[in-house]
């Protein structure tokens, strides 16, 4: 620690420095301020590191999860054998993927096993499902397969894991689910299957997102208002803890909030702020806080090109939520402590730029360095080709994984953790957005917390508020984007990349995939036991309407009488009302 | 400019697509620009939206879309204004739309696309000197 003498003599040198120099440089070049900043100890003036940023692995993890990561230990031996990361996947299950039908998208995982990848399914549904409709509603008439694989019943939920036997059986591989307002009837249908190849449900791994409030938030495939989705929430987590306890509860995400538009410290708050709501879901529960808050994992906070604000967002993240377990809700397991994350930071996709294209493998790279200076892979994301809306090329997709190699190998970001850490002007950045985030917090707290911060429409407005301001920095020239809003003249050359792209899906699938979907659907409400659907569903209406009891058995139920999604999703509809879009 | 009547303009999320900052954002910026802006909100159906055009008597309608969606949802708007005998609203359409889809676009009667890193002015000009307020 610095002694109190010690920083008046700083103090008083960096105010002669002022004077003496840096001043008459301002005048010299007719400035109003300085266009830049340095920082000396009087930045931190009560710094005190073991309370601040400690030990990489210890309370409060500022400096990082680990002392080192899991990849970081076997980066070298990977590097000598070649080894080819599945991309787009986090932990043991594959890429993001999901078009067309059940069948379609069995093939492709098929096709995929053939060609190498080991991993669980990391399951995309296309928005139907998401949204909680069968492929036969009017609401579905075009998007049927198109971004992600349609369910429509525990059928179709079988016919993926066709794909996923013998040694890539569920006891096996994880399973990761995109989805939120209908988690629970996908984990139930998951638990179904376990139950029909005869596995122990708690043998079962996996993430599903199940993140319901930033759905209300951003992304926007809410059904139920918040309260009775908070309901549908705790009866997963409750679940999920004495049934299937290797299964990750959610998958809470900052990345959507700021890609729709919130600033950093938004991000942060609102995502700590849902967190939180989970956390609580679970104490009001009667759960004790260590049994689950090592379940709940972060996707991602969200990103930007402003990356000393992306390292500090990354280490007050860390701190905050750690502090949060622990003096909050008393957890006293390091393990509930930790922010769980695939990435951490990154740029955002909506830093990037559909002028001059190939720059954003520059933008990705510095997102790169970013992640691998706070405590992660070294995270060169999105590919380059990314807001062309084409898919990602085959040469940006090895441009990307380049990239990440030569930060680790080449450049080596990821041998020092934290090296942040003690910089006078870091520790101020982190402390300044830790505060700017924590009144941030504060604000919903008042307001009853992050489910009435919602009610009220205060954080899906300040989303949309924050994008139209950025919107307006941006055509102001207050923020710049290259090519975009400068250096657009006829000098600039408009460079162009050979793009090969990775048919990965079948275009002739995905055009009669509705087609297809619908007949099936027929026939699935054709043969099944009509009486077994309608008592399922009945059971399940009444117990919805009971608070107290927990919907995963009825659930279970209903999937397995193959009632559609849509089905138990309307008797749910019926019960919990339908949530109103947030007017802005 | 303003004892006349302003343009209005309906900003619409046809389909299930929930990313919205586009359209909000497309939303504010009008009416910072003096239009009158109506925006549907999500998931809203193609009839919904020939409907919400007519009862609000809009004089340009603007689509956002970023679900790859946009020639079906396109088309279907288009026609159910037809079918509710609207022929002369121009339409715009925006989003994550690939460059390749825009001549599908304009052919089925789309009077401009607007992809990512459009300013909000240009939006607004294209719709002064294309729509004269009744």
């Amino acid at each position: 620690m610095k002694r109190q003498d010690d920083l008046e003599r700083i103090a008083r040198a960096e105010e002669q420095w002022k004077h003496d120099v840096l001043e008459p440089r301002v005048k010299r070049f007719q400035l109003e301020k300085s266009p830049t900043r340095f920082y000396t100890p009087t930045a931190t003036r009560d710094f005190d590191f073991l309370e601040k940023v400690g030990f990489p692995g210890q309370y409060p993890f500022t400096a990082g999860n680990n002392p080192f990561d899991f990849w970081r230990a076997y980066a070298e031996a990977g590097a000598k054998m070649g080894m080819r990361p599945e991309y787009g996947g986090s932990g043991a299950a594959g890429r993001y993927s999901g078009y067309g039908t059940a069948e379609d998208y069995r093939d492709y995982l098929l096709r995929m096993q053939s060609l190498g990848s080991r991993g669980g399914p990391n399951v995309a549904f296309d928005l139907v499902t998401q949204c909680g409709y069968d492929s036969d509603s009017p609401f579905a008439t075009g998007e049927v397969g198109r971004v992600g694989v349609a369910v429509d019943s525990f059928r179709d939920f079988q016919v993926i894991y066709e794909a996923f036997t013998g040694d890539r059986d569920i006891d096996r591989v994880p399973s990761n689910f995109t989805i939120n307002a209908p988690a629970a009837v996908i984990i139930a249908m998951y638990a179904a299957l376990a139950e029909k190849r005869g596995i122990a449900p708690a043998q079962l791994r996996g993430t599903p997102q199940n993140d319901i409030l930033k759905e209300f938030i951003a992304r926007g495939t809410y059904i139920y208002p918040p309260r009775p989705s908070m309901r549908l929430f705790r009866d997963t987590l409750v679940f999920c803890r004495k049934h299937m306890p290797k299964l990750n509860v959610t998958s809470i995400g900052g990345y959507h909030i700021r890609e729709a538009g919130a600033t950093r410290v938004q991000d942060l708050a609102f995502s700590l702020a849902n967190g939180i709501a989970y956390l609580q879901a679970g104490v009001d529960a009667g759960l004790d806080i260590d049994d689950f808050a090592p379940m709940f994992t972060f996707n991602a906070f969200g990103g930007s090109m402003e990356i000393y604000h992306e390292i500090a967002l990354q280490r007050a993240a860390r701190r905050m939520w750690a502090r949060t377990l622990k003096e909050r809700f008393g957890a006293k397991d390091s393990r509930s402590m930790m922010i769980r994350q695939p990435i951490t930071a990154h740029i955002g996709c909506t830093s990037t730029t559909l002028q001059r294209p190939l720059n954003n493998l520059a933008r990705a790279v510095v997102g790169g360095i970013a992640s691998g200076m706070c405590g992660g892979l070294p995270a060169v994301y999105p590919p380059f080709d990314e807001p062309l809306g084409l898919g990602h090329s085959l040469e940006s997709i090895q441009l990307q994984m380049d990239a990440t190699r030569i930060l680790i190998f080449e450049a080596k970001v990821a041998d020092v953790v934290d090296p942040w850490a003690g910089s006078y002007f870091m520790e101020s950045l982190t402390d300044e957005t830790e505060a700017a985030a924590q009144a941030e917090l504060d604000k919903i707290e008042a307001m009853g917390g992050a489910v009435a911060a919602i009610e009220n429409g205060y954080m899906p407005r300040a989303v949309a508020l924050s994008a139209y301001e950025r919107q307006k920095r941006i055509e102001n020239q207050e923020d710049f984007m290259v090519g975009v809003n400068c250096f657009m003249g006829d000098n600039e050359l408009d460079v162009s990349v050979q793009r090969m792209v990775d048919e990965l899906y079948d275009a002739a699938h995905m055009a009669t995939a509705e087609e297809r979907q619908l007949a099936k659907l027929a026939v699935l409400r054709r043969e099944r036991n009509g009486k077994a659907v309608a008592d399922g569903l009945a059971a399940l209406e009444m117990h919805a309407k009971d608070e107290a009891v927990n919907l995963m058995p009825d659930l279970i139920e209903c999937v397995k009488s193959e009632a559609t999604l849509q089905e138990i999703c309307d008797v749910l509809r019926g019960v919990f009302g339908e949530a109103e879009p947030v007017r802005v | 400019m303003n004892s006349e009547r302003r343009i209005r303009v309906l900003v619409a999320k046809p389909g299930l697509d929930g990313h919205d900052r586009g359209a909000r954002v497309v939303a504010y910026g009008l009416r910072d620009a003096g239009f009158e802006v109506i925006y549907t909100g999500l998931r809203q159906t193609p009839e919904q939206i020939a409907t919400a055009a007519m009862q609000e008597d809009v004089d340009v309608i603007g689509l956002s879309i970023l679900s790859g969606a946009h020639l079906g949802l396109t088309r279907k708007v288009i026609e159910q204004l037809h079918k509710q005998g609207v022929e002369d609203i121009p339409i715009l359409v925006g989003g994550l739309i690939p460059e390749s889809d825009k001549p599908a676009l304009k052919e089925m009667g789309v009077a401009e696309v607007f992809t990512a890193g459009t300013p909000i002015s240009s939006i607004a000009a294209f719709i002064k000197s294309h729509v004269a307020p009744m």
